[in-house]
C-alpha cells in the first residue's frame, strides 16, 4: 500500500513493494546507525564511574541506556530488512563497516565531555530530523523515537556545560573552550563532505531516503548551536567559523584524506573500541545462547 | 505480573487512518475461526474511512498488564531524571536552595550526614540499620549493572539491565531519604565516605562475570523484598509505607528477571557448571545480608524496631535457597565494615576524580 508523503515521494512500510534502492538504502542507513549507536556509547561509558554525584550518575546512566536503546530501535529496522543483529557487529570487526569519525576518540576531561556531548547531540538532532522525512517509514518512526530521547541528552549536556562554566575555575572553563574548538571541527566532518552541487545526482536523494544535503544540515546545526555556546560564555573564533552577511555560515573544511585514515580505525581509541566489542561478544556468547536456548 | 488473557475467540482490532498517524486500537470482534477474523474486522471497523492498514490480533496471543502493574508503567513518576525538563528544573531548584541557605557548603554542613562521624551505635540493629546497609549494596550493584549496559549480552537485555541499575541507585537514594538525608547528604554518603565506613555485604565482592552478577542481583533483590515486607508489617503509617511499597514492587520485577536468568543459565548445558559454582559462592557469602551493625543517627521515617535477623534470614532462604547448589549458611552472620575489595576501592576513587576538582557542594 503506497502513500504520498510531503517530499513528493511515496512512503513505504516493510511489506510494501518498493524500489531496490530504498530497501538497500534503508538497510544500510539503519545498520550503520545501529553500529555507531551501540559502539559510540563506549565513549560515554568511560565516564560513568566518574560522574560526581548520585543524580548526575543516574542521568548519565539513563543517557547511556538511551544510546543503546537507539541502537536497538534501528537494529530492529535493519533486522526486518534481513540484517541479523550479529552481522552489525561482525561487519565492524571484519572491517566491512566503520565508525563515524567522532567515535574514534575518547574524552580526556569531564569538561570536554559536556561540551563534546552538547555539540554531538545537537548535530545528531538536526541530522535525525532531516532523515526522519525519508520515505522508509519504519526507519522514520525509529528516528522520531530517538529524537525525543536526544532532547533529554541535549538538555543534560547543556546542564553539564553550564555547571562547569558557572562553578569551574579558569582552567576548567578553558577546557570547555578547547573542547568546543576541537569538537566543532569533528562535528563538521561528522555531518559529511560538501555535497550541495552533487546532491541531485545522489541516488539516496533521488529515491527520497536523504531529504537534505550535508551542507544544509550543517547550516541548520550551526544556526542552532553557535548562539548556545556564545550564551554559555564560549568565544567563537571567526577563524574557525563565522557568519557571512547573507546569514550563511563559513568554516574551514578538513583534509578528507586524513579523515579517511582516522575512520579506517586509525584514531587514538579505534583499537580500544574494536577490542571491547570483540571481548564482550566472545565473553557473553554462551550466556546469550543460554537465554535463547530455553526461551 | 503481566498476564495472558484466555478468551480464545476474541480478536482485538487496530486500524491506521493515515500514514503519518499511529495505529490505534478501535475495538474487538468475536470470530469462531482464525481465517475469518480479518474480514469480519474489516466489515465491522472499516466501513467508512479509508484505512492505511488494519491489524487483527487474537486476544489469547497478547500479553497485557494486570491492574497492579500500573505503577510500573508510570515512567515519569518513577524515573524523573530521564525527562528532558529534569536537568533545567534541577538546576533552578538547586540555585534557589543555595540562595536560601546562603551557600552550598552550609547546606552540606546542616545535613544529617554528620552522623557518619559519630561512633557506631551500640546494641541491637533495628530495621532502619538493615536498610542503611542494604543501600550500600544497592548503590554498588546499581553501578556495576550500569557497566553491563554495554556488554552486549543482547540489546534488549542491555536495556533491562540499564533500568534495573538505575532503579537500584534510586532505591539506595530512597532509603537514605527515608532516614532523613537531604540530597547533599545522600551524595556525601555515597561519594565522600572512606571505604572503612561502608558496610557492603560480602556478596558485593563476588560480582565479576555475568553468572555472578545474576546470582548477586537475585540475592539483593530477594533481601530488599524480604525487608520491605517486614517493614510493612511493623510500620503503621501508610504514608511512610508508599515509598517502601514502590521499592518492593520494582525489586519483585528484578527478582523475577534474575530468576529467569538463573533458570536459563542452570538449564543450559554450556553454562550449567559455571552458574552452579557462581551461585554456590554468592549464596555462601550471603549470610551477612541481614547482619548490619548499627551506624547511629536517627531512624528517620524507617522503623527502628529490632530486626528479627533469624526470621528475615529464613525468608531469604525460602527465596534463594532453592537455587542450584545454594550454600546459604543456616544462620545469619554479622556484616563487617570496610569490605568490597579492590573493586569498591577503585569505584570510590573514580567517583572522587571530578568531585574533588571542584569546590565542596558544587555537585550535591
Amino acid at each position: 500500500m503506497l502513500t504520498a508523503n510531503a517530499a513528493g515521494h511515496r512512503g513505504y512500510e516493510l511489506w510494501d513493494p518498493m524500489p531496490d534502492d530504498v530497501r538497500e538504502g534503508a538497510r544500510r542507513f539503519a545498520s550503520v546507525q545501529a553500529l555507531n549507536e551501540l559502539v559510540g556509547v563506549l565513549q560515554y561509558v568511560e565516564w560513568l564511574d566518574r560522574a560526581p554525584g548520585h543524580t548526575r550518575r543516574q542521568m548519565l546512566m539513563a543517557k547511556i541506556q538511551d544510546e543503546v536503546g537507539h541502537g536497538h530501535a534501528v537494529a530492529r529496522v535493519a533486522e526486518d530488512l534481513g540484517v541479523p543483529r550479529e552481522r552489525i557487529f561482525l561487519d565492524y570487526l571484519e572491517g566491512h563497516t566503520k565508525l563515524h569519525n567522532i567515535f574514534h576518540f575518547s574524552f580526556q576531561t569531564w569538561e570536554e565531555l559536556g561540551a563534546g556531548l552538547l555539540l554531538t547531540n545537537s548535530a545528531a538532532i538536526c541530522q535525525f530530523q532531516s532523515l526522519a522525512k525519508g520515505v522508509y517509514l519504519p526507519y522514520a518512526r525509529a528516528l522520531r523515537k530517538v529524537e525525543r530521547e536526544e532532547s533529554f541528552h541535549y538538555q543534560h549536556a547543556l546542564d553539564l556545560t553550564h555547571e562547569v562554566m558557572t562553578h569551574g575555575d579558569a582552567v576548567q572553563r578553558r577546557r570547555v573552550q578547547d573542547a568546543f574548538e576541537v569538537w566543532l571541527t569533528r562535528i563538521l566532518i561528522y555531518l559529511g563532505p560538501p555535497d550541495t552541487d552533487t546532491l541531485h545526482t545522489n541516488r539516496m536523494w533521488q529515491v527520497g531516503m536523504k531529504p537534505d544535503s550535508n551542507d544544509a544540515v550543517r547550516q541548520k546545526w550551526l544556526n542552532k548551536i553557535i548562539p548556545v555556546f556564545r550564551k554559555l560564555g564560549v568565544h567563537v573564533d571567526p577563524e574557525l567559523v563565522r557568519q557571512a552577511p547573507s546569514g550563511e555560515w563559513e568554516y574551514a573544511m578538513p583534509d578528507w584524506a586524513e579523515v579517511k585514515k582516522l575512520i579506517a580505525n586509525g584514531g587514538p581509541s579505534s583499537q580500544k573500541r574494536l577490542d571491547w566489542v570483540r571481548n564482550a561478544l566472545d565473553r557473553n556468547a554462551k550466556y546469550r545462547r543460554a537465554m535463547q536456548g530455553v526461551a | 505480573m503481566p498476564h495472558i488473557p484466555t478468551d480464545t475467540d476474541v480478536y482485538e482490532v487496530f486500524a491506521q487512518h493515515g500514514s503519518s498517524t499511529p495505529l490505534n486500537h478501535v475495538g474487538s470482534i468475536v470470530s469462531p475461526r482464525r481465517d475469518t477474523a480479518w474480514h469480519l474486522a474489516k466489515e465491522t471497523y472499516g466501513r467508512r474511512d479509508d484505512l492505511v492498514t488494519l491489524w487483527v490480533v487474537r486476544r489469547d496471543d497478547m500479553i497485557v498488564p494486570s491492574a497492579e502493574d500500573r505503577g510500573l508503567l508510570a515512567a515519569k513518576t518513577r524515573m524523573p531524571h530521564r525527562q528532558p525538563g529534569f536537568p533545567t528544573a534541577r538546576r533552578r531548584d538547586r540555585a534557589a536552595a543555595a540562595e536560601t541557605a546562603g551557600s552550598a557548603s552550609q547546606v552540606r554542613d546542616s545535613a544529617p550526614a554528620a552522623h557518619r562521624d559519630e561512633a557506631p551505635g551500640a546494641g541491637e540493629a533495628g530495621l532502619a540499620d538493615l536498610w542503611l546497609a542494604l543501600a550500600d549494596d544497592l548503590f554498588v550493584l546499581g553501578n556495576r549493572l550500569g557497566e553491563r549496559i554495554c556488554d552486549y549480552i543482547d540489546v534488549e537485555e542491555a536495556l533491562a539491565v540499564g533500568s534495573i541499575g538505575q532503579e537500584a541507585l534510586a532505591h539506595a537514594g530512597t532509603i537514605l531519604t527515608l532516614r532523613g538525608f537531604d540530597q547533599p547528604a545522600v551524595d556525601a554518603w555515597f561519594f565522600d565516605r572512606a571505604q572503612e565506613q561502608w558496610q557492603v555485604s560480602r556478596v558485593i565482592e563476588r560480582i565479576t562475570d555475568w553468572p555472578s552478577t545474576v546470582a548477586c542481583g537475585l540475592v539483593v533483590a530477594a533481601a530488599v523484598t524480604v525487608l520491605a515486607e517486614q517493614t510493612a508489617q511493623v510500620e503503621t503509617d501508610a504514608a511512610q509505607l508508599s515509598a517502601i511499597a514502590a521499592v518492593r514492587e520494582e525489586q519483585l520485577v528484578h527478582l523475577d528477571h534474575w530468576r529467569r536468568w538463573a533458570r536459563a543459565l542452570s538449564d543450559w548445558p554450556e553454562t550449567r557448571a559455571e552458574f552452579t559454582r557462581a551461585y554456590a559462592e554468592v549464596t555462601e557469602l550471603a549470610g551477612d545480608v541481614f547482619g548490619a551493625r548499627p551506624q547511629g543517627g536517627p531512624a528517620g521515617a524507617l522503623p527502628g524496631d529490632p530486626a528479627p535477623a533469624a526470621t528475615l534470614h529464613e525468608r531469604l532462604a525460602a527465596l534463594v535457597g532453592g537455587g542450584p547448589g545454594s550454600q546459604l549458611p543456616e544462620h545469619p552472620l554479622p556484616r563487617t565494615a570496610g569490605l568490597g575489595g579492590s573493586a569498591l576501592a577503585h569505584s570510590l576513587a573514580q567517583g572522587r576524580v571530578v568531585r574533588d576538582a571542584y569546590a565542596p557542594g558544587v555537585f550535591s
